[in-house]
């Protein structure tokens, strides 16, 4: 189903992955876990021989969410739930719900209550990363995981069978990322929308197959540079709804390094193929870029947002805010400043999950791209 | 909680127990403001932390969340969380961290302020919002942050034993950061002394809140959030104990001769209050309920502080075990088991479910919470939604007649009865 996808198809499915993911599952006869973002070890789920699947909310309209989570809770949180509560919750026989911050860690609890018949299952990252502690304690979390699924399914799991999903997996970020470099240095080839749609499939779907697809998609590519094109750096954790992506292509932006989860982060979570999987696995958690619920380091989003900057030689970065995000807000105002210090143009764009017009984010960012333009560039 | 806002009514005369609290606080507050030369520095930490660490190294604990209290109660907020806003910081951050933040830029405070800190020390079983708030204090100075990290205290008895070790290694983090700071060797027998008095003061805390079992209560949660400003930022102190003591004498002696907040024929309603509490209506409540007849007794946030440490264990692993089970690190099963236990134990018959804007830590938990508790007691809640320190999220008129409304029905059912 996902082998023999063409970029024009990747676009659609990602708009919405749930029909062709049910249609896959009850083909293949496969069980569906799924998780929302960020840092679940999908490899361990799919060791299991389930098919893990990344949520990342909802475009339509919320139901049942607001009773649960009052208006002010993280967009994504609520959209993600929605998705569940209202949509997509029969199609999943469990979910692995990491924790790494208050929302999430009532998200987790919500959800086994309102699932009571699911395997519900929390993955209880540690929210500080600079400690010996941190390591020991991720290591645990994962051989906690593997117990607990092996409980639930009546199965165990070899290193190989870990082996195996990490190579699967590794393969799919080493291909996205050849993508990514073809596209930063080729932008005409591959718009950001479809790159972005490219990386936010693979969360979703079998590897094994979408695998294929890239493979082929990477082949096909010819690479064209174009004109008039401005390179950014976008920043934050998720850029939703998709439709963000088409007004950067709109305005001819390049994205040519990011911050997301749903963007480098994910691609950058490589695991050494060697050695005992488990470790592996705990030592690509530690070594992950910054993510601002878990890192305590109060400085190290700036140093890596000015790093990437210099390093591709941007002309801006653009900071996704997913709207009512506690962790974002808390750091937003002083990285502004910091960034701006720098001589670094940066413009912040809010997101909501079920917002459906992108107008007013259009307005904002042609305003900022033509001042821009007119200034120093 | 820490600092008494000023007022202009005429002065009551104060208790033992008030006096003592006074006394404490300005002891407390002078010794911080003395701290550098007194040869000791200054932690900032959450008000649910393992402070007796800091006891045992000479750290001055300090609790912006307390002054923030202060600033609170006395109406600040809208002044104080509006520099905050200028500065780019969104309307539905926490209360606390946006009139501290005011606070800083400012000046402004009804107390004598707080001393500037040396370090952060952030356990987030209280909630994360912390950890993000000494960050951002953090970055004015340049200076260390040690994030506590509790995670979630599951039902897995496994994985509970699992998180325990995981704290225990943490603390022990904690003791070296706090030694390479001061460069000096932690006293692990000064901690075992600290610790029989954070063990002691919690006992007689617990038993100063339990007061809420008399009928009538001689004791409301308003008499608790008052209660409870010494076990928050002096507990594993001599003079800690000796004002519980005091207390909990006051409030037995108020109990065996039947002195109730409303006399025994007034009182109708026991009520269970969810979250923290509206700090500039405080006695606007607590006269608007007793209006009806209505007395509320307790919340889990006031148990927080009411520890059990066990003083035959390793000290690191009692303050592990103890500070990761708080409520407000506890599943939503636990919560309701939690409340539960209070509802029974204070013969409660009535609830007050307070969707705190500014407390995303405890409120997102309050819908659910609601439908168990409403479902095990079978008794109705009311659910208003406010902000504990933000007047301008604050609906007198819609919230009275919520009020009004609640207790019309409880009087329907009562007459049902």
């Amino acid at each position: 189903m996902w082998d023999n996808l063409s970029l024009k198809e990747v676009v659609e499915y990602t708009k919405d992955p749930f029909p062709s993911i049910r249609k896959w599952a009850k083909e293949k006869g496969k069980k569906v876990v799924g998780s929302t973002i960020a840092d679940v070890p999908e490899e361990v789920i799919y060791a299991f021989g389930f098919l893990p699947v990344t949520l990342v909310g909802t475009d339509k309209p919320l139901k049942k969410a607001p009773s649960r989570l009052p208006d002010n809770a993280c967009s994504l949180a609520r959209s993600n739930l929605e998705l569940v509560l209202s949509y997509e919750g029969d199609l999943f026989d469990g979910f692995v719900l990491p924790q790494v911050c208050d929302t999430t860690q009532h998200l987790s609890d919500i959800w086994r209550i309102s699932f009571p018949d699911k395997y519900v299952e929390c993955f209880l990252a540690p929210r500080q990363v600079d400690r010996p502690s941190a390591r020991y304690w991720v290591k645990e979390e994962i051989e906690r995981l593997i117990e607990s699924m092996g409980k639930w399914t009546g199965i165990g799991i070899t290193d190989n069978d870990l082996k195996n999903a990490i190579s699967l997996y590794n393969e799919n970020k080493r291909l996205l990322k050849e993508i990514y470099d073809i596209k930063k240095k080729n932008p005409e080839t591959i718009t950001n929308r479809e790159f972005f749609s490219l990386v936010k499939l693979s969360m979703q779907v079998d590897k094994e197959e979408f695998n294929k697809s890239l493979k082929k998609i990477k082949d096909s590519l010819a690479p064209k540079k174009g004109d008039g094109y401005l390179d950014i750096v976008l920043a934050g954790i998720t850029c939703d709804p998709p439709e963000v992506y088409g007004l950067f292509d709109e305005i001819k932006l390049n994205i040519v390094a990011d911050t997301l989860v749903t963007g480098s982060r994910y691609l950058d979570g490589i695991v050494p193929d060697n050695g005992n999987p488990i470790d592996a696995l705990a030592d690509r958690h530690m070594n992950r870029n910054f993510f601002s619920p878990i890192h305590d380091n109060v400085y190290r989003n700036f140093e890596e947002i000015k790093a990437l900057y210099k390093e591709n030689n941007a002309k801006a970065v653009i900071y996704i805010h997913i709207e009512f995000c506690e962790s974002q807000e808390y750091d937003l105002p002083d990285l502004k400043k910091m960034i701006r210090k720098e001589g670094i143009p940066m413009h912040v764009l809010d997101t909501e999950y079920q917002t459906l017009s992108l107008s007013h984010l259009r307005t904002r960012l042609q305003a900022f791209f033509e001042s821009l333009k007119g200034g120093s560039l | 909680m820490s600092e008494t806002p000023k007022t202009d009514k005429p002065k009551k005369e104060l208790s033992k127990a008030q006096m003592l609290s006074k006394k404490i606080t300005e002891d407390y507050m002078n010794e911080a403001f003395r701290a550098h030369e007194l040869g000791k520095l200054i932690g900032y930490t959450t008000a649910i932390s393992p402070v007796e660490i800091f006891v045992a190294h000479d750290i001055v604990p300090i609790y912006p969340e307390n002054h923030a209290v202060a600033n609170l109660t006395a109406k600040k907020g809208i002044q104080l969380c509006s520099v905050t806003e200028n500065l780019g910081y969104t309307s539905h951050l926490c209360a606390y961290a946006r009139s501290d933040l005011g606070y800083r830029e400012t000046g402004i405070t009804v107390t004598k302020g707080i001393p500037e800190p040396d370090l952060f020390l952030a356990c987030n079983a209280q909630c994360f919002t912390l950890t993000k708030w000494f960050q951002v204090l953090a970055r004015k100075g340049n200076l260390p942050v040690f994030v506590f990290d509790t995670p979630e205290y599951i039902m897995d008895k496994k994985a509970r034993e699992e998180i325990i070790k995981y704290c225990v290694l943490q603390l022990k983090e904690l003791i070296s950061f706090l030694e390479e700071i001061t460069k000096k060797k932690f006293d692990y027998d000064r901690l075992k002394e600290v610790m029989k008095y954070s063990a002691e003061s919690s006992i007689l805390y617990k038993r100063f809140l339990d007061m809420a079992q008399y009928k009538p209560s001689p004791i409301s949660i308003f008499d608790a959030l008052i209660g409870m400003a010494i076990a928050v930022y002096r507990r594993g102190t001599p003079e800690c104990v000796e004002y519980y003591k005091t207390l909990c004498d006051e409030f037995q002696e108020k109990a065996d001769k039947g002195i109730g907040v409303l006399p025994k024929d007034k009182e109708k309603y026991r009520l269970y209050w969810e979250n923290l509490p509206v700090w500039f209506k405080f006695s606007d409540h607590a006269k608007l309920l007793g209006s009806y007849g209505g007395v509320i007794l307790t919340s889990l946030y006031v148990h927080a502080w009411s520890f059990e440490f066990d003083l035959n264990k390793d000290p690191l692993l009692t303050l592990a075990e103890n500070y990761v089970s708080r409520f407000s690190n506890s599943t939503l099963e636990d919560r309701a088991d939690m409340a539960m236990d209070l509802f029974k134990r204070y013969s409660m018959n009535g609830m007050i479910m307070f969707m705190n804007r500014s407390c995303k830590a405890v409120s997102f938990a309050v819908p659910t919470l609601k439908d168990v508790l409403v479902k095990r007691t079978g008794i109705p809640a009311l659910v208003f939604e406010s902000d504990m320190g933000d007047q301008r999220f604050y609906s007198e008129t819609q919230i009275r007649t919520r009020i009004e409304a609640y207790f019309e029905t409880l009087d329907r059912l009562q007459h049902k009865v």
